[in-house]
């Protein structure tokens, strides 16, 4: 059964060439080097100004266009740490991507598990199903959204965004953790079975533990969208200390007047723990949203 | 088969579907596991995730076209005007050129961010000192939240204030925020910069796929590394980048957040697009009505290339 069946194992597989391709002594292109360089300047150049400014004093950064700061400062990280909003922003959106990735991931693995390893009626159905409503947009929904939410009591809760959320991301965590089950040999739970554990016992006490890989890297990619989201986020939410980062950023914006120390400051510290796992697992997010990349 | 890394090569569902589901049941060893699959356990498996795609995203679809069909005043739905409010976007000027703005980003953007990401992945993949601190640094962005790099690209761009020295050009001042073209011009950098990462990943994918054997067999044959790309490598990679072309036209269309933080449509209305529109009607001027009647015409759009994506990958599978 080499088919499609396999592809995710592969791209796991493919996506990490540990010196597969030895250079055979051919000289590597100075111009590669060129556009490489280039384009991690072009990726990277904004977020740089960004953190240059945010080491200014608020009146330098209206004169001094420099991209080594004349004189550091740490002011605008005190003043965005303990004087404004944004740890309290920062600690709704943990919570609320955290509780977002692991309803996710509680409710997904189960259906992704079905679908790698039983068959049954009404399955390709099902999955299609599941699989298709990471085709509709969030704009397009977002009105019923907001009119059930109202007439559910649901509006302005942290409850709401968690089901929009989760609603959202199990079509791609199904996915990838379905291309990752399938990965896993049924020998497995063939062993299992003969010990006489029933299907629900071998699923959960043998086969998911072993998925652990998987589930890392899809309660990634979840957490991450949850953490930049901002339509959701600025839609279900009209109490100011129930806001998520991404909305409190941009309220910073206007409430303030345009304090771009201080913003850039906050900005930097929003971006800090998402690019530290960005650089970490970045091998297994590559690989993940390769095999599972539905909603942008 | 460089499709196969792509969510929707199951969608179909079609001959070869299941894992355990080869045609004939018995298979001495192997996918035993199937054959006695549990019914029950299966649908009590697979149900909750039904359940909640059905509430949050499904159900909604449904009253969204509803709300669409009538008057609305508020949070209150009035009498039934049947397409009025379609016939209003598709035949008002404003509607007009909303529509026509959404096609210059989405046609603007892909036309740099495919290539773009085609060529990134090319770099990435050749054998290079400090692979990893390029990969890191070049798909970087793809962590940045949209409202995050609207305001970090504003100040980077900021004539006044900023490093690139836009405040006196040969040209003049240039302030992107400033001109409607311009600001297109920005919106539509802005959104490659946010997206080509995602698309690099797949190219990257796909391109990991193609043996290295025949590029080497090429070699031998004599041909240099730009024939090497065009003849082996970009007829291998086709399918992917229709995969990704059509997913980015679908983010870009619906793509909301950054239009919005960015510019908020402005100046002049130069970047009011219909995702925007949409979002605009509902939220700002509260017109529900209107705004789902954008809603739906979005997600018309988004099936119509959502069956373009199925119908290609089924083609790919089955040719």
């Amino acid at each position: 059964m080499a088919d499609v069946r396999t592809a995710p194992v592969d791209t796991i597989s493919i996506v990490v060439p540990k010196g597969r391709r030895r250079r055979r002594g051919r000289r590597t292109n100075p111009l590669i080097y060129v556009a490489l360089v280039a384009a991690s300047v072009f990726a990277i150049l904004p977020i740089l100004w960004g953190l240059s400014t945010s080491f200014k004093s608020e009146s330098a950064t209206l004169s001094d266009s420099g991209w080594i700061p004349a004189q550091f400062t740490l002011e605008n990280y005190r003043l965005v740490l303990f004087e404004s909003k944004i740890p309290l922003y920062l600690g709704n959106t943990l919570m609320v991507a955290g509780l977002t990735v692991v309803t996710t991931i509680l409710i997904g693995i189960f259906g992704a598990y079905a679908a790698a390893r039983f068959r049954f009626k009404g399955k390709t159905t099902s999955l299609l199903l599941i699989l298709m409503t990471s085709m509709i947009p969030g704009i397009a929904i977002l009105v019923p959204l907001y009119f059930l939410a109202v007439q559910l009591g649901l509006y302005d809760t942290y409850a709401v965004m968690i089901i929009i959320y989760t609603a959202w991301q199990i079509p791609t965590v199904v996915w990838m953790l379905k291309g990752f089950f399938e990965s896993i040999p049924d020998s497995i739970e063939e062993a299992g079975r003969v010990d006489g554990a029933s299907h629900f016992r071998v699923m959960v006490q043998l086969i998911f533990p072993l998925a652990i890989p998987g589930i890392a890297a899809s309660a990634v990619i979840s957490f991450v969208y949850v953490w930049n989201d901002f339509l959701i986020a600025a839609t279900m939410i009209s109490t100011d200390d129930k806001r998520l980062v991404a909305v409190g950023l941009y309220n910073y914006l206007s409430q303030y007047g345009i304090v771009w120390g201080q913003l850039t400051a906050a900005v930097v510290i929003s971006i800090i723990p998402i690019v530290i796992v960005f650089v970490l697992m970045e091998r297994r997010i590559v690989a993940g949203l390769s095999a599972g990349a539905t909603k942008g | 088969m460089a499709i196969a890394v792509h969510p929707g090569t199951e969608e179909q569902g079609a001959p070869p579907a299941g894992p355990p589901t080869p045609p004939p049941p018995p298979r001495g060893k192997g996918r035993g596991v199937g054959d006695k699959s549990p019914l029950g356990l299966s649908w009590g498996l697979v149900l909750p995730s039904i359940i909640v795609v059905a509430v949050v995203s499904i159900f909604p679809i449904v009253y969204a076209v509803n709300l669409s069909l009538h008057e609305t005043s508020y949070m209150q739905i009035g009498e039934f005007i049947g397409l009025q409010h379609f016939i209003w976007i598709f035949t008002s000027a404003e509607g007009q050129a909303q529509i026509a703005r959404s096609l210059i980003y989405v046609v603007g953007s892909l036309v740099i961010a495919v290539p773009l990401s085609l060529a990134l992945a090319n770099l990435l993949n050749q054998n290079v000192r400090f692979r990893r601190v390029f990969r890191v640094l070049i798909l970087m962005p793809w962590v940045i939240s949209q409202t995050v790099a609207a305001l970090l690209w504003k100040w980077l761009v900021n004539p006044d204030y900023g490093p690139l020295g836009l405040g006196e050009t040969p040209f003049g001042r240039i302030d992107f925020l400033a001109d409607p073209v311009l600001a297109m011009t920005l919106l539509i950098v802005v959104n490659v910069w946010i997206s080509y990462p995602l698309a690099t990943i797949l190219c990257l994918a796909s391109l990991q796929t193609i043996p290295e054997e025949l590029r080497e067999a090429a070699e031998v044959d004599g041909a240099g590394p730009f024939r090497r790309f065009m003849q082996v490598t970009l007829p291998l990679m086709k399918p992917t980048l229709f995969v990704v072309a059509i997913q980015l036209t679908l983010l870009y269309f619906n793509m909301v957040t950054l239009v919005y933080t960015l510019t908020g449509g402005g100046p002049l209305d130069g970047t009011n697009l219909l995702s925007l529109a949409a979002f605009k009607q509902s939220f700002e001027f509260f017109n529900l009505g209107l705004g789902a009647a954008y809603s739906v015409v979005l997600f018309a759009f988004n099936v119509l290339f959502g069956a373009a994506y199925i119908r290609l990958l089924r083609s790919e599978r089955n040719g």
